[in-house]
């Protein structure tokens, strides 16, 4: 399924749907998103995962580029990633530079 | 399965991942089986894209061919972009993975999760081809014959 990102700011948050399958083709376009939620200041970066079928390690360094934008200051939550995602996150190392939070 | 031949472009990706997934079904693989096998192939594949075709200069095709018995499937992907055996990033990449995120190696990470995922992986270079080769084990398949 192609990829999709979807980016709404709510007050100082950055939200972030991502859908489809992030790879080394699509990552460029989330990283642009990145850069377009990056030029509104926010104080928290959230990122909205239930409906990713398929993140490369393309996506992974999208996420290294979104915190050193973003600055330590700002947070990323990841939200309701599915069970292979999350396990090539925590395999990563990952969850210890990004929050990871069920399903709402 | 017939093998599936592409042009070694970033469009190449989703249809391999494609052409794995349905392997992965007829091999009757359990869901992280196969989600592992699908990242395994894509990073690879990304890797003869960019560092293999890209890279180099020179374009050509990415064949992925599907061969299954009772004990296992086993994917293989094959190019035409110079020789690149992709275990040696393996050690490298294992090294620094608990190194703050801005040092981590770029390539490797891709390859560091085919290794500890996949029952088996071979590499060889043969008549100007390269041949990646991803071997998974079938739920009840006895042992791994090659």
């Amino acid at each position: 399924m192609a990829f999709n990102v979807n980016l709404e700011m709510k007050g100082t948050e950055a939200h972030l749907t991502l859908s489809g399958e992030l790879d080394a083709a699509s990552a460029g376009v989330l990283k642009g998103t990145v850069e377009q939620a990056a030029g509104n200041n926010p104080a928290k970066l959230v990122m909205h995962m239930q409906d990713l079928s398929f993140m490369a390690s393309a996506g992974l360094r999208v996420l290294i580029f979104a915190k050193q934008k973003m600055g330590e200051k700002v947070g990323i939550t990841l939200i309701g990633c599915q069970a292979p995602v999350r396990s090539t996150l925590e395999m990563s190392g990952f969850h210890h530079s990004v929050y990871l939070q069920d399903a709402e | 399965m017939e093998p599936l031949v592409l042009p070694g472009t970033l469009d190449a990706l989703s249809l391999i991942r494609q052409f794995v997934r349905e392997a992965a079904g007829q091999a009757g693989l359990a869901q992280q089986a196969a989600y592992d096998l699908q990242l395994a192939v894509d990073e690879i594949a990304t890797n003869i894209v960019i560092h293999g075709y890209e890279e180099s200069g020179i374009g050509g095709d990415i064949r992925v061919e599907a061969d299954l018995n009772p004990e296992r499937l086993a994917i293989t992907l094959e190019d035409s972009a110079p020789a690149f055996d992709p275990r040696g990033l393996v050690t490298a990449a294992a090294r620094l993975l608990d190194a703050p995120l801005s040092e981590r190696p770029v390539g490797g990470l891709g390859i560091f999760l085919t290794e500890q995922k996949m029952d088996g992986f071979e590499y060889e270079y043969r008549q100007g081809h390269n041949r990646n080769r991803f071997i998974m084990r079938r739920p009840g398949g006895k042992g791994l014959a090659p």
